[in-house]
């Protein structure tokens, strides 16, 4: 499984006056689910790029399984490092949803029948397999955002970034993309949630990285990291619902309650929708 | 496409960026024609030196340097067409000269004027307002469309597709996954901009005010007496034999 390291990294967009991400280290084990929250602006998307390859470093480095970034093409580290913008509709091009999902792996090498074997079986596991045969296009939001993570996780990549997964979605569509990467953070791989959706990652994620104009200014659980008022009112984030509660009511251990607390609020939200 | 640096307006508080875009237009066009219709070299290099006095007042010799690199290609196309179809070095040199006057004719106008500004002057002009609100937001989006572009591609590499990959119809083949998605995006964009745009009641009144009218000021009539000077002159030249 891949490690990311990240030591002293510096980058400047071309003709831009001001680094976007200044002298950032930290390192990524094998199988982490990790955040990166931080303000608009903050460099997040900026810093996934590189983790991706698709930026380099102006200054320091980025290595994957001890390899720098420098050295390789965006497409091989793309096998191990599957990236997932946070606009579905900017890779779908494709008449068919099987399709989306086939391009990436006939990218890789895959054969004709194995793409046949995996495309089942990704739309099977992200509950796609029904609108096989539709356009993309049509799918709906949440539907779009599954379909753009099963597409990369077709030729099953190693770690997973996500950028910004739920934004304009529904709590019902947020619950389906929340129990898709808990599944691949269960199958022992890394996932990268990058969000503002403080709720979302406190769900997925055990540790959070937070940004503040470039800058890193809190790595550690990220319960720890948001419960800290300081650090949450420089980035510009709020607290979790859960860790609000907590505070509010006295209450511990509602974390561990998550998912029975999530299907009482489904349950309100349906009801009050109806 | 770094020539097109030089054609990009650049927010800056200068004498130059203050004038109206109408006189401003004027002697470009005057500046453009005379590079069209003179091949001498002293005329042409009079020409450039203008020119950059213009963009020295603009704040934007900077912008005008960068873009040169973007030229350096339609350079090389001129003199080696130049010395394949029998031409001397010569003439190379004053076909350059008169691209590099031609573009910055244009230049030190669009480098100093909003779109906006440009968009008015054509309405004064007489344009009807739809063409020139079309122009506007044409203008106005080339860098949205681009930096879709830049998004959709880097999502494309991520899936691992790498146009520099195979031969020439692979890669052209390639570009589909990049321009299909782009060219969605543009047209679901049209439509989103045309509701907005007709729920604000554009078009709904055939009479439109200004919400900040062009006007000249002394600046502009030096700049309209410069365009008629400069065509004064370029007549006598002419007339005096100057090719």
């Amino acid at each position: 499984m891949v490690k990311i390291v990240v030591e002293n990294l510096y980058y400047r967009y071309p003709e831009a006056l001001d680094y976007a991400l200044k002298n950032i280290s930290f390192r990524i084990e094998e199988g982490e689910s990790v955040a990166i929250l931080g303000e608009n602006g903050a460099g997040k998307t900026t810093l996934a790029k590189n983790l991706n390859g698709l930026l380099k470093p102006t200054e320091g480095s980025v290595k994957i399984d001890g390899v720098d970034t420098r050295s390789l093409s965006v497409a091989k580290i793309a096998r191990k490092i599957g990236f997932v913008n946070h606009n579905p509709e900017h890779q779908f091009f494709a008449e068919k949803v099987e399709d989306e999902v086939r391009f990436g792996l006939r990218n890789f090498g895959f054969s004709e029948k194995e793409a046949d074997k995996i495309i089942q079986e990704v739309l099977s596991v992200f509950g796609l397999e029904e609108y096989r045969g539709r356009n993309p296009f049509q799918l709906s939001g949440g539907e779009k955002k599954r379909l753009a993570i099963a597409s990369i996780m077709a030729w099953r990549p190693e770690a997973l970034i996500v950028d910004e997964p739920t934004i304009g979605m529904d709590y019902a569509q947020k619950l389906n993309i929340r129990r898709v990467l808990r599944s691949i953070v269960s199958e022992g791989r890394c996932v990268i949630v990058i969000t503002h959706d403080v709720d979302f990652a406190a769900s997925i994620c055990e540790r959070a990285i937070v940004l503040s104009r470039g800058e890193v200014i809190g790595d550690g659980r990220l319960r720890d990291l948001l419960s800290d008022d300081k650090l949450v009112e420089k980035s510009s984030l709020r607290k979790p619902f859960l860790i609000e509660l907590e505070e509010e009511t006295g209450l511990t251990g509602l974390e561990e309650d998550f998912d029975a607390i999530s299907s009482i609020l489904m349950e309100v939200f349906q009801k009050c929708r109806s | 496409m770094s020539f097109l640096r030089a054609f990009k307006y650049r927010r800056k508080d200068t004498v130059v960026h203050r004038l109206d875009p109408r006189s401003k237009f004027m002697l470009s066009i005057v500046l453009m024609a005379i590079s069209v219709v003179f091949t001498d070299i002293r005329v042409l290099l009079a020409l450039v030196s203008g020119q950059l006095i213009l963009l020295f007042l603009a704040e934007s010799l900077r912008e005008w340097f960068s873009s040169l690199r973007g030229l350096v290609f339609f350079f090389a196309v001129i003199f080696a067409t130049q010395l394949l179809f029998g031409g001397s070095f010569f003439t190379g040199v004053v076909l350059s000269l008169r691209l590099l006057a031609l573009s910055s004719s244009m230049s030190w106008f669009f480098l100093s004027s909003t779109p906006e500004d440009i968009g008015r002057a054509m309405s004064v002009a007489g344009f009807p307002v739809e063409l020139t609100f079309s122009f506007t937001m044409a203008i106005r989006f080339i860098p949205v469309i681009y930096d879709e572009f830049q998004s959709i591609y880097d999502t494309q590499r991520s899936r691992g597709l790498e146009l520099e990959k195979g031969g020439f119809r692979n890669r052209i083949r390639n570009l589909m996954p990049i321009l299909i998605p782009l060219l969605v995006g543009t047209i679901r964009r049209t439509y989103e901009i045309a509701d907005a745009m007709e729920v604000r009641a554009f078009g709904a009144s055939p009479k439109r005010t200004t919400y900040r009218p062009l006007r000249l000021k002394g600046g502009d009539y030096l700049l309209f007496a410069a365009s008629i000077i400069l065509v004064s002159a370029a007549a006598c030249l002419k007339l005096l034999g100057v090719e």
